[in-house]
């Protein structure tokens, strides 16, 4: 762990897509990916074979926004409500569940490999037993509609590394943690800054979290989205981050100050606690790296896209990232 | 610009009145059938989508496509024409709408662009044409009406400099009343240290001043200014149809809570007692960043919020007669940029005709599969403005004169869409 210095990170692979990736899942101990995006497909991909060659696996009926993988299976999620389970080694479809009657935006592993959350824009969050597929619990704590009588979005979830609670972020920014094994609502935090109603030039509304992930020792969520816009044509609101102490509920940290615009998409913690990576982007990309214990921004760099997902190697010295039309990998090493 | 209030509308009926000649104005062509126009009561209800709203993820969704984003497709009322799922409630009423899909109107810029889809044409260095909603109101509107003929909507700030109505050459008697705060029109009331009695008295006096200094005199412009003051009361009586608590809370749930929902349940009132066009403008669609989220919320209240108007002039027996236009400036991208938004599009967009004098339950036109050309049925602003005049009952080759020069309602040439005609 000690050889990784974000500072020094580089590309070491770019590969161009003509479609949208916006999720993946990297199969442990390699650079196997599996990657689901705007082509309505879930791909496999090893982007530091020498000549990378995807391998469809299988399609939904709309955007592939979540992709999982647990107990050698890998789960996918799309915008047709469906989460559908691949086996990971054979590539064969096992099973397909109509998980959601809207868009799943989020799908998550948790760390046991036992249990799949789905989040969506029918504002429940679903638990599911990652070898049956059967249903476990559905958690229903966020509004439908947002304070202005406008569709909410269910954007984000994210497991504690101890897998026994999950976190859920909506649109106007209320995140909500969750007892896995009762379902039942632990406590709830709000974000609202990273919500944007515009009641006088545009009239409607833009952002709402995107990511969200536990810290090492559990206590601390992370929230990452974008601040207030304001022209909400673009996504001209400054890159966000907020940490709470989800138990007692204070905010420790607030990030509002970074070079780059946009959304962070996504979250991960160094297993050792040493920083938490948020990406994303507006219509360019940005990866930061925060400093929690010294509260700043340890490394910011651009990504050459706006990033939409990430997976962090086992030891952390490789990032693999996707994002418009276009898959990454960096290196961190000293 | 200000909003138009009694005010200021009588200020400029004044200022402005010299530039339009109203006497060598060509009077309605025919007499018999102006009238005629004018007993079947036909109005419009412009809902105007300020900014760009997508055809892609409206009314011409490319499922499947790289371009056609995720949103499906649904099939409606009428066999064999789908929509974006975003507009299921659309979807059962087809029937009522003609789609067209052959949108070329060559303009991706907000302000000439709206330009343009206002006028139906562009206008001349000497020559300021009057808008869609001014000419509606010429031709339709009633010389003994005491309600506005003219009324426009635009409550966010942003675009709205390019959609404010304007008469051109018709003069300040057609510009519209044009609010901008709320449902309510600013400053109609009578002033309360002013009675009743005494405002008669006030307009008496004015009117025996103006005939005195009309005497010996000839002139549009004291036309104008005479006709703009005979309507102040009648502008003032009209108060309460802009007040929407005036409606049952019934009839106010249908259109829904949102400040569109109000103002296109107050366009229905005003339309029902006779206002021959109504803009309600509905910004802000330039969705740039996040193109599927914004249109989430906006083609979700459009959906609603139009089924709601098209069931309830339909109960009221007003549909046959009601003209309810959806438009824009342009449409936007079929290419999906990094911030997955949609940016300006002109090439090939989507604009709809419900009710009155419309084949409905028809589309007329075709993109190519990925959206990004027309490939059958190519219309400009000209033919679709025609097509509006048509389904009206308007003949759009009618001539107004300015001094000697013969004015068209559209350029000549223009051609409505006589496939989207009933």
């Amino acid at each position: 762990m000690a050889s990784i210095d974000p500072t020094k990170i580089k590309t070491i692979k770019e590969i161009s897509r003509k479609e949208i990736p916006f999720a993946l899942a990297r199969q442990p101990e390699s650079s196997r990916l599996f990657i689901g995006g705007s082509d309505f497909k879930l791909l496999e991909i090893d982007p530091l074979a020498e000549k990378p060659e995807p391998q469809e696996i299988g399609g939904h009926e709309s955007y592939v926004t979540g992709v999982g993988l647990a107990g050698g299976y890998v789960i996918s999620g799309g915008y047709d409500g469906r989460l559908m389970w691949w086996n990971a080694q054979t590539r064969e479809h096992v099973r397909t569940v109509e998980a959601h009657a809207k868009w799943i935006r989020s799908v998550r592993a948790s760390a046991d490999g036992t249990l799949i959350a789905s989040v969506a824009d029918d504002m429940v969050a679903r638990l599911w037993d990652a070898q049956t597929g059967e249903k476990i619990h559905e958690l229903r704590g966020h509004a439908e509609q947002t304070p202005h009588h406008y569709p909410s979005m269910l954007y984000a979830c994210a497991f504690s590394p101890d897998s026994r609670q999950l976190a859920t972020a909506d649109r106007t920014g209320r995140v909500v943690v969750w007892d896995a094994e009762s379902g039942k609502e632990l406590t709830a935090v709000e974000a609202p800054e990273m919500y944007t109603w515009d009641p006088k030039q545009r009239r409607h509304s833009i952002g709402g979290p995107r990511s969200l992930a536990f810290s090492p020792d559990g206590k601390l969520l992370a929230v990452g989205g974008m601040g207030q816009v304001g022209n909400i044509d673009h996504l001209g609101g400054q890159a966000r981050l907020e940490v709470f102490d989800w138990q007692s509920g204070e905010r420790t940290h607030e990030f509002a100050v970074g070079s780059f615009k946009g959304l962070v998409e996504r979250l991960a913690f160094h297993p050792g606690g040493d920083w938490l990576l948020g990406a994303g982007g507006d219509n360019g990309g940005f990866l930061i790296f925060f400093d929690l214990d010294k509260k700043k921004i340890l490394h910011e760099t651009k990504a050459p896209m706006h990033v939409h997902d990430f997976a962090l190697s086992e030891s952390c010295d490789t990032l693999f990232a996707v994002g418009h039309n276009r898959i990454v990998v960096w290196e961190m090493k000293e | 610009m200000p909003p138009l209030t009694r005010r200021s509308f009588l200020a400029a009926a004044g200022a402005t009145a010299a530039a339009a000649d109203m006497t060598a104005l060509n009077v309605l062509k025919s007499p018999l059938l102006a009238g005629e126009l004018k007993r079947q009561e036909k109005r419009v209800i412009l809902l105007w989508l300020a900014g760009g709203a997508s055809q892609l993820e409206t009314w011409d969704p490319k499922p499947g496509r790289p371009t056609g984003g995720p949103f499906r497709a649904i099939p409606t009322s009428v066999a064999g024409i789908h929509i974006s799922e975003l507009m299921p409630k659309m979807a059962e009423r087809m029937g009522t709408t003609a789609i067209i899909r052959s949108l070329n109107t060559r303009d991706g810029s907000h302000g000439s662009g709206a330009e343009l889809m206002h006028l139906g044409r562009r206008n001349e260095a000497s020559v300021k044409y009057p808008d869609m909603g001014a000419v509606i109101a010429r031709e339709l509107g009633r010389a003994e009406s005491q309600v506005p003929d003219y009324v426009s909507f635009y409550t966010s700030t942003e675009g709205r400099g390019n959609a404010v109505g304007t008469s051109g050459f018709l003069g300040a008697r057609y510009q519209p009343m044009f609010l901008t705060t709320n449902t309510t029109p600013e400053n109609l009331r009578r002033l309360e240290s002013l009675s009743d009695v005494d405002h008669h008295a006030r307009a008496e006096m004015r009117r025996l001043l103006s005939q005195r200094f009309a005497r010996d005199r000839r002139g549009s412009a004291l036309a104008s200014h005479n006709e703009a003051y005979q309507r102040v009361r009648g502008l003032m009586a009209s108060e309460k149809l802009f007040d929407v608590e005036q409606e049952p809370q019934a009839m106010r749930d249908k259109y829904g809570p949102t400040q569109f929902g109000e103002q296109v349940l107050v366009a229905r009132r005003l339309s029902e007692a006779g206002v021959p066009f109504v803009k309600v403008g509905r910004a802000w669609w330039d969705s740039h960043g996040q193109n599927f989220e914004t249109h989430l919320e906006l083609v979700t209240e459009l959906d609603h919020v139009m089924s709601a108007l098209l069931d309830d002039l339909a109960e009221r027996g007003l549909l046959e007669n009601t003209l309810v236009v959806t438009l824009s400036e342009f449409g936007r991208t079929p290419r999906i940029n990094a911030s997955l938004g949609r940016d300006h599009f002109a090439s090939a967009w989507s604009a709809t005709l419900s009710g009155c004098g419309v084949k409905v339950g028809s589309v007329y036109g075709k993109s190519d599969e990925d959206g990004q050309t027309v490939v059958d049925g190519e219309i400009g602003a000209g033919e679709f403005f025609a097509t509006v005049y048509q389904a009206l009952g308007i003949d759009h080759q009618k001539e107004y004169y300015l001094g000697d020069r013969p004015l068209p309602l559209t350029d000549p040439g223009t051609e409505p869409v006589r496939e989207v005609l009933a």
